[in-house]
């Protein structure tokens, strides 16, 4: 079924990534070269994604999804050689303005989330309580400036639910590892749901229920953008693999 | 009534295109070459705006949207009207990184008003550019343009009425308030109160068609017209049979009198608007209804605009604007304004 999430081995206490941090940083929290590993991971993971991602966008809106994704991750990267961020909010601010200005309504939207994660503190490290307060903010902006509550199947769906993990992962003190992992099973599950749903906002609302039994692309890229963190902070010795949902469980044209 | 418009209909429209692409940017390098004096072009982020910048202190007025609309909305940047105007691709809402970047350039103290087409494209990027854009301590606020009246809404769930060329109604009066020193609380609320009382119908004589694609949006058969069309080859609301520049109309004012509830003693801006393709003479035929229509409903047509002002590519076809006014909104509009579509 889900192919990441669920399959990352937890070990609560690890060291956040295999990567030299910074003096004083703690175990368990996203430095600057960790966050530039998950975008770099993301960006891989889009580019093998986007076509499958653009199908189900073509099913239930316009077709544009794969293709604006592409764009934005192209802007993203220029932006990173152009200013290389020196904190991990920096990064997530570089990739917020690749997405806004990328066309669509989705891209934009992301770009607001990733703000909400740049935000989300200015120094040197996030830890995994930071990195849950600038989910919850950006997820609450986009909830409130595009209308969208979670079951109206858009990326709303995945972002609330994946808000709540990080934020309960980060009462329980856990690591920032462990919480992703968290907070991706809890994305990759509520994504895959929305295959059942009939859209109540965002472009899939204009084909009622033709979009049913059809996964929301902007959900799914939320469980892929975890997953891509659980990959980029696991130690190099034990791969996971990445990716969305297999087609069959993905259910494009699959029914329950 | 076949002849002319069967072939009309029927035949590939040739186009002047380079690269369909490139429409938007060469069109923009086009404008700016032409109007040095009134607009400037930022080519990346793409935005357009005044030449000279409107003095510290002043409320600044943006709008965009879509390309396809022109003169709408590049053709209203310069005194008296916009600080900025934001194209999209043809029918595209701008990035909101290119709004944001607009709302940057022209913020100047005194607050932001956004006018925005009612599209949920447009109004999302507008809102979002707006949020970023209170980072950094910019206040925007935004005016939203919801004339057409061919979709109204039954049921008040759903995107609301589309905007049209109320746009330049309220893009006029927004202006020349905040060239007034208004503050924003003020500008908003003119703006808002246009909008409100604006109303538009459109009808088609034929669909226009994107550049580097020939093919019209729709087909209409040449013994028909379509009511309620909008300005992105949006079917409408209902085909009638072809038939007299008075007969269409008087099917285009009558609703929006009575949506108006306008009447004997009323007094209105009319705006009667080419949709790409129709010749300036068959506007003021069509005018000229307009104009005995309300004459004999005992409404004064204060101030009148008759031409190609937000169109739809090359539609043929035409709509009529209504806004009602009084004193201060008349005065506002016979403030001076100097852009590439309205100067006086």
């Amino acid at each position: 079924m889900t192919s990441t999430g669920g399959e990352v081995t937890v070990i609560p206490g690890d060291e956040a990534a295999s990567r030299p941090a910074p003096p004083g940083a703690p175990p368990g929290t996203l430095t600057v070269s960790g966050a530039l590993a998950w975008i770099d991971v993301f960006n891989s993971g889009v580019g093998a994604e986007a076509a499958t991602l653009g199908d189900l966008d073509r099913q239930a809106g316009d077709g544009d999804f794969g293709a604006n994704l592409l764009a934005a991750l192209r802007r993203v990267r220029r932006r990173l050689a152009e200013a290389p961020p020196t904190t991990p909010g920096e990064a997530f601010l570089c990739v917020s303005h690749g997405f806004l200005n990328t066309g669509g309504t989705s891209g934009p939207l992301f770009g607001l989330w990733f703000r909400g994660i740049g935000r989300a503190g200015d120094g040197p490290y996030l830890t995994l309580a930071e990195l849950a307060a600038g989910v919850a903010a950006g997820t609450a902006t986009i909830q409130r400036l595009a209308g969208a509550k979670p079951g109206d199947k858009t990326m709303v769906d995945a972002l609330v639910p994946a808000g709540e993990a990080l934020a309960a992962a980060a009462a329980d003190r856990l690591d920032l590892r462990a919480g992703l992992a968290r907070a991706a099973d809890a994305a990759h599950a509520a994504a895959v749901a929305t295959r059942d749903l009939r859209a109540r906002r965002g472009r899939a609302s204009y084909v009622g229920d033709v979009a049913v039994g059809v996964p929301d692309p902007g959900a799914l890229t939320v469980a892929l953008f975890l997953d891509s963190g659980c990959v980029a902070l696991h130690p190099a010795d034990e791969p996971p693999p990445v990716g969305l949902p297999a087609p069959d469980a993905a259910g494009a044209t699959g029914s329950r | 009534m076949a002849g002319p418009n069967a072939l009309a209909v029927a035949a590939p429209r040739r186009q002047f295109v380079n690269d369909p692409d490139e429409v938007v940017e060469e069109a923009l390098e086009g404008l700016e070459a032409a109007h040095p004096r009134l607009i400037r072009w930022n080519r990346d982020p793409s935005f357009v705006q005044r030449a000279k910048p409107a003095p510290p202190g002043r409320v600044a007025v943006i709008s965009g949207g879509g390309s396809g609309h022109e003169p709408l909305h590049v053709g209203m940047v310069g005194e008296g009207m916009l600080d900025a105007a934001v194209p999209g691709a043809v029918f595209a809402s701008p990035t909101a990184g290119q709004i944001l970047a607009a709302t940057q350039a022209v913020a100047n103290g005194a607050g932001v008003v956004h006018v925005v087409k009612n599209y949920t494209g447009d109004v999302l990027n507008f809102a979002i550019a707006a949020e970023v854009a209170s980072d950094d301590g910019i206040e925007v606020r935004q005016v939203l343009v919801d004339d057409d009246l061919a979709t109204t809404s039954t049921t008040g769930d759903g995107p609301g009425r589309r905007g049209t060329a109320a746009t330049v109604v309220v893009e006029k009066i927004v202006g020349a308030a905040a060239a007034a020193g208004a503050d924003l609380d003020r500008v908003v609320a003119l703006g808002r109160r246009v909008a409100a009382t604006s109303r538009s119908m459109a009808v088609a004589l034929a669909a226009g068609a994107h550049p580097g694609d020939p093919r019209p949006s729709f087909e209409l058969p040449p013994d028909q017209v379509e009511f309620g069309v909008g300005i992105h080859g949006e079917r409408g609301i209902g085909r009638r049979a072809f038939a007299t520049a008075d007969e269409l109309a008087d099917e285009l004012v009558r609703p929006l009198l009575s949506d108006l509830a306008i009447g004997s003693g009323d007094r209105v801006i009319a705006i009667t608007n080419g949709l790409g393709a129709t010749t300036n003479l068959e506007l003021a035929v069509i005018h000229r209804r307009v104009a005995r229509v309300l004459s004999a409903a005992g409404v004064t047509i204060e101030r009148a605009l008759v031409g190609s002002y937000v169109t739809a590519l090359d539609m043929a076809g035409c709509s009529v604007t209504l806004t009602r006014v009084d004193d201060e909104l008349l005065a506002l509009w016979d403030a001076p304004v100097r852009t590439i579509a309205l100067s006086w």
